[in-house]
């Protein structure tokens, strides 16, 4: 019964795409709440699947039909394990509180059928990634997820102005369907290198079955370590993909300009789907790599391990510390998305790192996406409710709305305490665990960089928080109150949404401890249990409270001199930086994105679109003319010449054919002569 | 249950419309369309149902007719390669011919305004007419049994591309139409000489007997002076400059037909070099391989730069092609049904992709893509054929083309577990669909997205009658039932080249 409740979380979101358009025929409100009833559908399913969390001996269990026998054999089915049940109940349960948001959010009218379509499919597609049960349609999953993601963001097509994001002016302006093509193209090359390496791998398994996969790894792990390098190239191309889906280092790029879609898709795309993929996937190949290493000893498979622990810390204080100076609401919180997932990242890095960490280092990664998805779809949330009342996506043309929108401010201070890892609130039990972890690998550089990246998410939240709600109103927002533009609460259904997660969140800080033990103890069961994998018990190098007392330090440390900035402002910001050179530099820098979003725009687009002109106006116009006229003038003056002498008028045609005509006889003769 | 002759059929019944067509120009009018679809709806249940009994097991489908005694005769031959290329290729003739019925008549009316009503049916029985023999050539190559069989039909195709193009093209018509004649004609002459040189070697054309040359140190001249003649046909680099012209210039129901022309040289390849040849072919591979990377990067690039919507259906034409010879250039088997597969998706993709650009000509009457813009709002419909075409260029599921990359990259990957030229070439290659992904999406973007271009005629713009686009939509509903379930189209190729080479 378990596996069709499966299939349904699958189908349901599908169905409903398919009756949205019917739907709206009969009326544009009842198509929002139809939408709606089938992501329901999908999250009752979903969460009927969490029973078998609490009976892990059932797990797995896996079902499938044959796709394709013939040339490769590709399987369909879906695969229940620990982590597909936790991830799918993250996707869809969550997503269900997003689309009820956007009852009130999205106005009705004909373009919001293709809004519910595109959510609903991508909230479909992205169980399809983490339900099935190979590779293949992981893959289908992935890709559907970055089509969605591309219409989901440049939905305002039109890309009236009001729709862009970036600046202020005179500070450059995108819009809305060239951000969703960012997102295609950025998301797409890590997913293309993906590509490469699952197939690179499917030629020495002989398999897309993931369980198959794990199961036969001591078959074919020794035959791809026999090719020396080989392993390295696998993890390289396996990790590019999640790389691209995550936005981390270096195909992160992307994430900031993705909220040109409307908040609820910003919400959906890096609270509870698709930013999550990239996690999800490489816990989904820890088993592989880790059997390479610690089993088959193939030094080469720890690479996969380092590779992901650097990526995942230098992200983490890459975007915090953009985070630090961004000025549009939502930018700061992707950039907090595009951390966090660095510190998710991190954890499963050093969970390779040595036995005693296995199954630390995966609980971590994948309690911090949990907890994360909660709080982040909460801020998202509450973040387009704000931007919707404020009339702007600038912070500093917010201020003292807490006074207008108390509800939700006391909705987005649970979400953003979690962020910044406040205890009890499940964003310090998890971000405990990934830097615990952390410091248990003995790596205490990469402790080093996340610790600073606490500092950074720290500021930045009591900066945002400070900037919207508290210090005094800005102009903007006095302007609209002597306007008497409506300054307040959003809709019940947006209100109930943000609600539900805040409650959420509080409730799931409560309850943080005990269920990362449950997840301790799920995960020792599916590593070490089902998948067999070696796992050593180590006594803790440090002290026990050593790795929360330096948390809350971290905590305390940005947020002291946040608060005195933009809360209490008894420090003023303004005046601090201009009187530093050095800060204005910094700040310069943070404000540029470390130079690299200009420096992949020269390199890459403006690159590509060089290197396209080149050929096409000078290489293929030089080969063109070249064949065309030259070769052709050459002829026609042969063929002229020959057709002089054997007869006297000389069209065109008559040289062209004299020409083919003469070819072919040489040809034929030289063939002849051969034979 | 099957009737007699039906490869016969299939083959001729398209020409035998067209004399009809000829015949009854004038009471026929601008019903010869109708008469058209009618024979190519024919010809594509016989397809059908020839493909249901070689699917359940039937083998193959032989037919041998004396032409001249004694020996020279008329063979032809359905198996599961040939008839999935056949049936694909008529399917795309039947969506073209109905496309063709209100497109061709605002061509006429454009190019030749002001001749008359009689004139201008007269011009348009003259498209049909000529228009049938392209399922006549496509399925004489796809089902004929010997070189000469295959020539004839081939030289059939471009002679009717040079009529067509001359009568119903773009701005230099005439001029670019005799580009595209001299440029089958260079293959032809190629493929002439080297079908002479296996009938001076073996006194037999049939390519059944190809075998026999096996081994034979003429094989390897044999094979290169085919694939000179092949890859010009194909477009692959240096030999593509022809492409973007020809396609840019034909009318854009000839353009979907116009990559079939070109794409059907790899079936040829695969029909009558490797599956005889398949040892002394593999001399070939690697550099086959290694064109095909440059072709689809250069051919990305070259489609990234052009403005002219088009050109740009014209220029990734030549970076798609790429792809199939990839598969071929691997030489494993499942690398060669990948880009049999990949062939197939890839002209569904085009046929849609350059039709849903000539709907975009037809109706705003501009092909500088820089000129248009928020054409989605205008032409929802349009919109979105055209982005399921870039779709099914790029390799996204559910589309057929999605299994056709997998099932090719895997055989590509096979052959890199041995070869670091094939691991090198793969990666490449799969990094290079970015560039498709880049170029299709961007053109959609320019084109759909964004305010409505100044210069356009608000008023006009709207979706084309229904006529143009149901063909189109029901042809993305093939590609996505052919994504979903590749087994109908994988169990029709796999005993023909897999068995073939596991034989050899």
């Amino acid at each position: 019964m378990d596996i069709q409740f499966a299939w349904l979380c699958l189908i349901f979101p599908f169905i409903g795409v398919l009756v949205t358009p019917f739907l709206a025929r009969v009326g544009y409100t009842v198509m929002g709440y139809g939408a709606v009833l089938f992501s329901f559908l999908a999250a009752g399913a979903t969460l009927l699947l969490l029973p078998l969390l609490f009976a892990p001996e059932r797990l797995p269990l896996e079902v499938a039909y044959v796709w394709l026998e013939t040339p490769i054999r590709v399987s369909f089915g879906v695969l229940l394990d620990p982590l597909s049940v936790i991830v799918a109940n993250v996707v869809a349960v969550i997503s269900f509180f997003i689309m009820v948001y956007c009852l009130g959010y999205m106005e009705p009218k004909p373009s919001t059928m293709r809004f519910w379509m595109f959510m609903n499919a991508f909230i479909g597609s992205m169980l399809l990634l983490v339900l099935a049960n190979n590779l293949v349609f992981t893959f289908v999953g992935w890709k559907l997820v970055g089509v969605c993601s591309w219409g989901l963001i440049g939905f305002h097509h039109h890309d009236e102005e009001k729709y862009w994001i970036g600046g202020p002016p005179p500070y450059k302006m995108d819009t809305p369907s060239a951000c969703g093509l960012k997102a295609l193209v950025v998301t797409g090359a890590g997913d293309m290198l993906m590509l490469g390496g699952i197939l690179i791998m499917f030629y020495y398994s002989g398999t897309f079955d993931i369980m198959t996969l794990y199961r036969t790894a001591s078959e074919w792990i020794p035959r791809m370590a026999a090719v020396p390098g080989m392993i390295l190239l696998v993890s390289v191309l396996l990790i590019a993909g999640p790389v691209g889906k995550s936005a981390q280092f270096p195909l992160h790029e992307w994430l900031p300009e993705a909220m040109a879609g409307p908040s609820p898709v910003s919400a959906l795309i890096h609270a509870a789907t698709m930013v999550k993929s990239g996690v999800f996937l490489v816990a989904r190949l820890i088993p592989i790599f880790y059997y390479g290493y610690w089993v088959a000893g193939v030094p080469e498979a720890m690479h996969f391990f380092i590779i992901v622990a650097w990526i995942g810390a230098i992200t983490a204080f890459l975007a915090a510390s953009q985070g630090l100076v961004a000025l549009e609401l939502k930018k700061a919180l992707a950039f907090s998305t595009v951390s966090q997932i660095g510190f998710m990242m991190l954890a499963l890095g050093v969970s390779g790192f040595n036995q005693g960490l296995l199954v630390n280092g995966y609980t971590a990664g994948l309690f911090h996406l949990v907890s994360h998805a909660m709080f982040k779809a909460c801020l998202f949330l509450c973040a387009g409710t704000v931007i919707h009342t404020a009339h702007s996506i600038y912070l500093h043309e917010m201020g003292s709305l807490r006074k207008y929108m108390p509800t939700t401010w006391i909705f987005m201070a649970v979400a953003a305490l979690s962020l910044m890892g406040v205890p009890p609130l499940p964003g310090f039990w998890s971000k405990d665990a990934v830097l615990l972890t952390c410091l248990e690998s003995r790596h205490f550089i990469l402790f080093a960089v996340a610790m600073a990246a606490v500092v950074c998410t720290s500021f930045y939240s009591v900066r945002f928080m400070g900037m919207i709600f508290h210090g005094r109103a800005s102009g903007h927002v006095k302007s609209l109150e002597k306007h008497h533009a409506h300054l307040g609460e959003g809709y019940p259904s947006q209100t109930f949404a943000c609600g539900a997660l805040a409650l959420g969140t509080a409730v799931f800080g409560i309850v943080g401890l005990t269920a990362e033990h449950k997840l301790h103890d799920l995960f020792t069961g599916n590593l070490t249990g089902t998948l067999s994998l070696p796992i050593a018990e180590k006594a803790a190098a440090f002290p026990h409270l050593l790795v929360p007392l330096l948390s809350v330090f971290c905590v305390l440390a940005g947020a002291v001199p946040a608060y005195r900035f933009y809360v209490s402002r008894t420090w003023d910001v303004e005046a601090v930086v201009s009187r530093s050179g050095a800060l204005q530099r910094i700040h310069r820098f943070l404000w540029e994105r470390w130079y690299i979003d200009r420096f992949y725009n020269w390199f890459f687009v403006g690159g590509a679109l060089r290197l396209a002109g080149f050929v096409a106006g000078v290489f293929e116009a030089a080969l063109d003319a070249l064949v065309h006229l030259r070769m052709t003038a050459l002829i026609g003056r042969g063929g002229n010449a020959l057709i002089e002498f054997v007869r006297a008028d000389a069209p065109d045609l008559s040289n062209n054919i004299a020409y083919v005509l003469a070819v072919a006889a040489f040809l034929i003769a030289a063939a002849l002569w051969w034979v | 249950m099957m009737s007699s002759h039906v490869l016969l059929q299939i083959v001729f019944v398209p020409a035998l419309a067209s004399l009809g067509i000829y015949l009854f120009r004038e009471p026929l009018g601008k019903r010869a369309g109708w008469v058209a679809v009618a024979g190519l709806i024919y010809t594509t249940v016989l397809l059908v149902l020839t493909g249901l009994r070689i699917w359940h097991g039937a083998g193959s489908v032989h037919e041998t007719y004396l032409l001249i005694a004694p020996d020279i005769t008329l063979g032809l031959m359905a198996d599961g390669l040939s008839l999935a290329v056949g049936l694909i290729a008529n399917v795309l003739c039947l969506v073209l011919a109905t496309f063709s019925i209100r497109y061709i008549d605002h061509r006429i009316e454009i190019i030749y305004e002001g001749v008359g009503a009689r004139r201008e049916a007269s011009y348009y029985t003259r498209f049909y007419y000529l228009f049938l023999f392209f399922p006549m050539g496509f399925m004489g190559v796809s089902f004929a049994t010997n070189l000469i069989g295959m020539y004839f039909f081939l030289e059939s195709l471009t002679i009717t591309l040079y009529f067509l193009m001359a009568y119903f093209g773009y701005i230099e018509r005439v001029r670019i139409a005799m580009m595209c004649l001299l440029w089958g004609i260079f293959s032809a002459v190629f493929f002439l000489a080297a079908s002479l040189l296996v009938y001076a070697q073996l006194g037999s054309f049939e390519i059944a007997r190809m075998s026999a040359l096996a081994g034979n140190p003429m094989a390897f001249w044999v094979i290169a002076i085919f694939l000179i003649g092949l890859f010009a046909k194909l477009a692959v680099f240096p030999f593509h400059v022809w492409m973007p012209w020809v396609h840019a210039e034909h009318p854009t129901c000839i353009a979907g037909l116009l990559a079939v022309y070109a794409n059907i040289a790899a079936y040829i390849i695969v029909r009558a070099l490797i599956l005889p040849l398949f040892h002394d072919f593999q001399v070939f591979g690697p550099p086959i391989m290694v064109l095909a990377l440059i072709t689809m990067v250069y051919g990305s690039f070259l489609t990234l730069a052009q403005t002219d919507i088009k050109r740009v259906a014209a220029c990734s034409t030549i970076s798609q092609i790429a792809y199939s010879m990839l598969g071929i250039g691997a030489l494993t088997a499942v690398s060669i049904e990948g880009g049999m597969f990949f062939f197939l998706s890839h002209i569904m993709g085009k046929t849609i992709f350059f039709s849903t650009a000539g709907i975009v000509v037809y109706i705003t009457h501009i092909r500088n893509i820089e000129n248009m813009g928020g054409l989605a709002a205008k032409m929802p419909i349009t919109a979105m054929l055209f982005f399921s075409g870039a779709m099914m260029l790029s390799g996204f599921p559910p589309f057929s083309s999605f299994a056709a990359e997998w099932i090719l990259f895997a055989g590509v990957f096979e052959r890199g577990a041995t070869d670091s030229l094939a691991l090198t070439v793969g990666i490449l290659g799969v990094a290079a669909i970015l560039l498709t992904v880049g170029y299709t999406f961007l053109a959609a973007k320019k084109i759909f997205f964004g305010p409505l271009g100044a210069g356009l005629d608000k008023a006009h713009i709207k979706d084309p009658p229904l006529s143009m686009s149901i063909p189109l939509i029901l042809l993305i509903c093939l590609s996505v039932a052919m994504g979903l379930y590749p087994r109908a189209v994988m169990d029709l190729l796999r005993p023909v080249i897999s068995g073939a080479l596991m034989v050899v």
